[in-house]
């Protein structure tokens, strides 16, 4: 039984190779994928100093594509399970292996991290979201909840695991500039185990989040146009189950 | 100027006088000859330009006939000739900007595909060197890659 981890990293020089070293500890079984989406500072160098394989894209594709390299990569070399988190040190690698254990007992097929549901996440003091992102959150959660009939409360968490199946599709169709919701709706419909467990997030070690009120705005409407659209694509990817 | 406007409004269908049609037909074959260089220099590829002297040719057969023009207004129930060639014209610009978007969207899922190839060879490259010495052992790569 073998195991991935991988990180999507761009321009995260700073904080990765702590992050790689969290994962290398924590899951000293499974292998590492750096994915550098297109990095302009030492991302892949760091990734290569720390012991990791390195996937670099030519140039910056957005996190979908990051993603979906990882899962295409781990479909291909015969892995049987894949995790991936966030290179900028908000995901301890701990959690990760939380999730592991979900799909290792094959609960789920894919299982996703969330700092909302219960445990002393929600209340720590470790994870303060902005306004804006507290906005954001809860369109998303209300949204991806009507169209899935499931709840979920981070649907945007950049730490996940899943099995074979996932990555089956994943490589398959991925969104590539609406990673986190449009995977979830889409495994969903697709008649996967789509679980959350909750999992301790922390502020971000270092650079800044992407997220201005007006980008989050422009984020959230082409979050709903993915979802509604989403209603209506065909299931026509063929999963075995 | 202002006898022409002033006939427009007494006559809504407008004839085009002879002058404007001459330059009408030559706008229409410098258009074309404009997508004849373009491909020439491999600017532009030929499954591209078909579409192109497609509207070059329309544009001539409009300045030969105008006739025809008033014919597709009527159809439309168009009295003013001018509507009905720009919603026409509206219309099928809005269709070919809109196929446009599908072909870049069909093409920026290809070159996604493209840079995650590089990079995952990337990668097997480093697996491989890392193998053949120098590095840390790597696990061993098994299965085919399809």
């Amino acid at each position: 039984m073998r195991t991935l981890v991988f990180i999507p990293a761009w321009n995260e020089e700073a904080s990765l190779g702590e992050v790689i070293e969290g994962v290398r500890e924590s899951l000293p079984a499974a292998d590492l994928l750096v994915v550098d989406d297109g990095s302009v500072d030492a991302t892949a160098a760091r990734a290569r100093e720390a012991g990791a394989l390195v996937a670099s894209l030519p140039f910056n594709q957005g996190l979908g594509a990051a993603l979906q390299t990882g899962y295409l990569h781990a479909l291909r070399e015969g892995y049987d399970f894949c995790a991936h988190l966030d290179a900028d040190g908000q995901h301890p690698p701990t959690e990760v292996a939380l999730l592991l254990e979900e799909v290792y007992a094959d609960r789920a097929d894919l299982v996703i991290g969330s700092r909302y549901r219960d445990r002393e996440a929600a209340e720590s003091d470790d994870y303060k979201p902005t306004f804006s992102r507290r906005i954001g959150t809860g369109v998303f959660r209300f949204f991806l909840t009507l169209a899935t009939r499931q709840r979920f409360t981070d649907t945007t968490s950049g730490m996940r695991a899943a099995n074979r199946r996932v990555m089956t599709l994943f490589s398959e169709r991925y969104s590539p500039d609406f990673a986190e919701i449009e995977s979830l709706q889409l495994a969903v419909r697709q008649g996967l185990r789509v679980e959350e467990v909750p999992v301790r997030m922390l502020e971000r070690a270092e650079g800044t989040s992407f997220l201005t009120p007006l980008r989050s705005a422009f984020f959230i409407f082409k979050g709903m146009i993915v979802l509604v659209v989403g209603q209506f694509r065909p299931r026509r990817v063929e999963v075995e189950r | 100027m202002r006898e022409l406007a002033l006939a427009a409004s007494q006559d809504p269908k407008v004839h085009l006088t002879s002058q404007t049609r001459i330059i009408a037909a030559v706008l229409a074959l410098a258009f074309m000859a404009l997508v004849l260089e373009l491909i020439r220099r491999d600017r532009l590829q030929e499954r591209f330009s078909v579409v192109w002297f497609v509207a070059g040719v329309g544009m001539l057969i409009g300045a030969a006939f105008p006739g025809l023009l008033t014919f597709v207004a009527d159809a439309m129930g168009v009295r003013d000739t001018n509507v009905a060639l720009f919603s026409i014209v509206l219309l099928l610009l809005l269709g070919l900007a809109l196929n446009f978007s599908v072909t870049m969207s069909r093409q920026a899922t290809q070159i996604t595909r493209l840079a995650q190839e590089q990079a995952l060879e990337k990668a097997r490259e480093q697996t491989a060197r890392e193998r053949n010495g120098h590095g840390a052992p790597a696990e061993p790569i098994e299965g085919d890659r399809s």
